[in-house]
């Protein structure tokens, strides 16, 4: 891989990084007038509103401001919850595994399991087999998340009550080991992960199907399998590795959805995760946590983007030369 | 000693003939040219000799195979599709129509042909593989570093060479080559051209050669099987064909060839366009473009032996010199 | 010829039966549903969250009102901000998609930068920022979530112009003297609409999905009901632990429908554009 390339890119990704502590400062600051939000605490006077301005450093001008923010920013100290008074540094890494542990689940079955899925349905087009897939794949697409998170409760744990509604682990518990509370925490994994693998599954399914669809019309297929390969093999060795690569940049744009679904799945099925922080902070109107949240977020879809390019650049000879 | 034999080939597609009742022969070391527009059967001919139709469409008739070497002669009619994939390629491989597209866009070009070497020969060891891939990429006329290149990396001539050092990894006998130069611009066609019909010598390969363009057919092949709705119209030796042509349709494309340093005029182009495929007019399938055709034509013409090894579907065939026709005769109610 | 395949295909494929009824009930419904209702979709009563009877058929809500009633009345938000932000969407995505992917250089760099950047930015907590700094409403709605969702289409639309720029036919059209508006029209744009509509189905679908999502967070236009407001009321009271299905299933399977109509014309459209997509039948 050539060094200049990956410099390029790992400097776009730290310039749009540099755009989103911007733009998060200035929507919050700017856009939300934090002396009505600090107002809305509910023991607030005038006096008491005058020293948080200072405490928050809202009596600087607006780019000393922002100067504060982004040095604050560097050095890792996003301010205090003002909902919690804890750093937001803490609480975001408190959540930040609770969700990479469900969002990894889910992005990773949904993967394999849509990609899967596509080639089988893309290899027997208008099958009984595609059609059944299209359908489930259609259904899921379309659906709410959390409606489908809201039914998978009403399903798992209300009329078959076998799995846990909600909570990263049972309450008041002592394990005897930690395998056993893995077990625990993989319990409750079970709802939560599967509705973000059925968020996501019907996109990868459809893009999976229609590239495949799409590289099987290609002469070179038809070549292969005229050079005495296997229908599988040509499939397998030469369709499946072409169709792919749409499907990395899809995973990579899909990574905004993911924290959408995060933030409204983690909050059916109270996740401490970041989405659950996010939604709190929302309601609370804490807009630290709510700027932190976001810069992690983003931060997170920046380097999705930026491992989806890298690959990318591994699996397609065709970028390498440009 | 014929090395293929193609008795009563038919195409269907739901019952419609694309490609019907098609028979030749060809001879070890000889070309072949397949001729005709476009839609006329010829891409669906090669493909029914691999046995590589598209779903919907369905074969039958003879394809006998006897490759110098192999004992018993293959019947490719009778192969099923596991049977078949020992056969292509070993035997006959296809130089695919403008090589574009033909190669995987994400493979090295030497895992391409090596891909087909060790696919076909268990025993092959890697360092021979190796050796192999040079030779055949210094065959065509490459130097054996572009097999570390991908095809984007390539021009469209590197890439039809490449295409054709494919086509000879595993030593076939026949080599189908579907418009090989179509793409290609005049002087690269040549160089081809050339290519194919040195490589036809020195590896007495058969070659079938697919074109819509008599000019590239008369300069490689030995004989030419013209093609008009998915029928031979015409099959003979080139020299007989082109000299004296025994149906209307060929001498049609011929008269529409420009002539070098000729002094007539270029014939107006054939009326009418060629027919549905599948959907040809009843009798002779040229009738309404003819400017020859009478009542008779709507009946099937049998082929007629109308010299040596020169076979025409046309009534009035043997013809012993072509009457001038008025334009304005021509009917084109077609 | 080419209209009436394209109504062949709306007429008899089931997928086109289905995708045009569900639209126009939808349509129709959120025209009149509040003629339709059966009762004042908001009035409470002490029949609370009653399973389906003949009074009430999809029961009633916490504070005893009538779901199918509220049922109709939020059709309404549904289908205006799924449409009306999907079109704003999808034009601009389009637009920045094929400029950015066909004229490269500097055009390229800072629409690409522009799409990465509305890429970057988590698109529900940014809607759900924005709608709650502008106040709520439908107009806000709308402009918020087209202004939100256009990146994605955009980003496709560039890829799909990058591989086409280097197909054969272009490099021809443009060695032959071809002007880009030229190119643009034949080449480029016939070969990235199905892409776009495939596109334009996903903002539909993200569109209705969102309203639903703000809604369902409580984000929603707080003088209308919408199906996303009905999911939140259900869960906020303790629904789905109730086993009320009846209150829970209906709005959920209602966005779900309209979603899947709007995708199921949307892909159809494709195949139509696109006929290589076409299934065998």
């Amino acid at each position: 891989m050539s060094a200049r390339w990956l410099t390029g890119k790992v400097a776009a990704a730290i310039l749009t990084l540099v755009f989103v502590v911007i733009f998060n400062f200035f929507l919050f600051r700017v856009m939300g007038d934090p002396t009505t939000q600090l107002a809305r605490l509910p023991q607030s006077t005038p006096d008491e509103i005058e020293k948080l301005k200072a405490d928050y450093g809202l009596d600087k001008p607006l780019l000393g401001q922002f100067a504060d923010n982004v040095g604050d920013t560097v050095r890792g100290d996003l301010g205090i919850s003002q909902k919690s008074r804890q750093p937001v540094v803490d609480e975001i890494l408190d959540a930040l595994p609770w969700t990479l542990l469900l969002v990894g689940t889910g992005t990773l079955i949904a993967t394999l399991l849509g990609s899967w899925m596509g080639v089988i349905a893309a290899t027997r087009r208008g099958q009984k087999t595609d059609d059944a897939m299209l359908g489930f794949s259609m259904f899921t697409y379309a659906s709410p998340e959390y409606w489908i998170g809201i039914i998978l409760i009403l399903v798992f744990a209300v009329w078959i009550p076998i799995l846990p509604s909600g909570l990263q682990v049972t309450p008041g518990v002592e394990f005897s080991s930690w395998l056993a509370e893995a077990a625990d925490v993989a319990e409750h994994l079970i709802l939560p992960a599967t509705a973000m693998t059925l968020m996501l599954l019907g996109q990868y399914f459809l893009i999976m199907r229609s590239s495949m669809v799409d590289v099987l019309t290609e002469d070179f297929i038809t070549v292969k399998r005229a050079t005495g390969q296997r229908w599988d093999r040509v499939v397998r060795k030469h369709a499946v590795p072409n169709a792919l690569l749409p499907l990395v940049t899809l995973s990579a744009i899909q990574f905004g959805a993911v924290v959408g679904g995060a933030i409204t799945i983690e909050t059916i099925f109270s996740w401490p995760g970041l989405g659950e922080l996010t939604f709190q902070a929302i309601n609370d109107k804490d807009f630290p946590v709510l700027q932190g949240t976001f810069l992690i977020f983003s931060f997170g879809v920046i380097l999705a983007n930026l491992l989806a390019d890298i690959l990318y650049f591994y699996l397609d000879p065709r970028v390498q030369t440009k | 000693m014929s090395l293929l034999e193609v008795k009563d080939l038919t195409v269907t597609h739901r019952g419609k003939p694309i490609v019907d009742g098609v028979d030749f022969e060809l001879n070890r070391g000889e070309s072949l040219a397949l001729a005709g527009e476009s839609g006329c059967g010829k891409t669906t001919t090669a493909l029914a000799l691999m046995k590589m139709l598209p779903e919907g469409l369905k074969q039958k008739g003879g394809i006998v195979l006897r490759p110098p070497g192999v004992e018993d002669p293959i019947n490719v009619h009778r192969r099923t599709e596991t049977g078949m994939q020992v056969v292509r390629w070993r035997h006959i491989s296809l130089v695919f129509q403008g090589a574009m597209n033909a190669l995987d866009p994400v493979q090295h070009i030497d895992d391409q042909i090596g891909e087909v070497i060790r696919l076909h020969e268990r025993k092959v060891t890697g360092k021979q593989v190796k050796a192999r891939i040079d030779d055949l990429l210094v065959t065509v006329g490459l130097t054996a570093k572009l097999g570390k290149r991908y095809p984007h990396q390539l021009s469209g001539g590197q890439r039809q060479r490449v295409m054709i050092a494919l086509a000879l990894a595993c030593r076939p006998s026949l080599v189908i080559a579907d418009e090989p130069t179509t793409a290609l611009d005049v002087v690269m066609q040549a160089q081809v051209l050339q290519l194919l019909e040195s490589l036809r010598e020195e590896l007495d390969l058969s070659l079938i050669l697919i074109s819509h363009d008599l000019g590239v057919l008369a300069e490689t092949c030995d004989r030419i099987a013209v093609m008009y709705a998915g029928r031979i119209v015409e099959i003979g030796s080139v020299e007989t064909v082109f000299s004296n042509p025994q149906h209307p349709y060929t001498k049609r494309l011929l008269d529409s060839l420009p002539v070098i340093g000729g002094r007539r005029g270029l014939a107006p182009p054939i009326p009418g366009g060629p027919p549905d495929p599948g959907d040809p007019p009843g009798g002779c399938a040229f009738h309404p473009r003819c400017p020859y055709s009478t009542d008779r034509c709507l009946e099937d013409p049998p082929p007629v032996e109308v010299g040596p090894d020169h076979l025409a579907a046309c009534h009035f065939s043997p013809w012993s010199s072509w009457p001038e026709v008025e334009p304005q005769k021509v009917r084109v109610d077609a | 010829m080419r209209e009436s395949g394209a109504l062949k295909l709306l007429t008899d494929t089931w997928r086109g039966r289905f995708g045009v009824a569900v639209i126009l009930v939808a349509v129709f419904v959120s025209i009149f549903g509040t003629l339709i209702a059966p009762y004042e979709p908001e009035a409470s009563s002490l029949d609370v969250l009653q399973p389906p009877s003949l009074d009430h058929w999809l029961g009633t809500t916490e504070s005893g009102a009538d779901v199918f009633s509220q049922l109709l009345v939020g059709t309404r938000v549904s289908v205006l901000v799924g449409f009306a932000a999907a079109i704003i969407s999808a034009v601009l995505g389009s637009m920045v998609g094929i400029a950015s992917g066909y004229f490269g250089g500097w055009t390229d760099r800072i629409l690409d930068a522009l799409e990465n950047w509305f890429l970057v930015i988590p698109t529900l907590p940014l809607m759900i920022v924005l709608a709650r700094l502008l106040d709520p409403s439908l107009i806000v709605l709308i402009a918020v979530i087209g202004f939100t969702s256009w990146a994605g289409t955009g980003r496709i639309v560039r890829a799909q112009v990058l591989t086409l720029r280097e197909r054969s036919f272009v490099e021809r059209a443009r060695a032959l003297g071809a002007g880009d508006g030229y190119i643009i029209r034949t080449h480029i744009l016939p070969n990235t609409l199905p892409l776009i509509f495939a596109s334009t189905v996903l903002i539909i679908a993200v569109a209705i999905l969102s309203e639903a999502a703000l809604a369902f967070l409580g984000l929603g236009d707080p003088t209308r009901i919408s199906w996303g407001t009905m999911l939140q009321n259900a869960f906020d009271s303790g629904a789905p632990s109730a086993g009320a299905w009846w209150y829970v299933i209906p709005p959920g399977l209602c966005i779900t429908l309209l979603v899947l109509a709007v995708s199921l014309l949307g892909f159809l459209y494709e195949e139509y554009i696109n006929p290589r997509l076409r299934r065998e039948s």
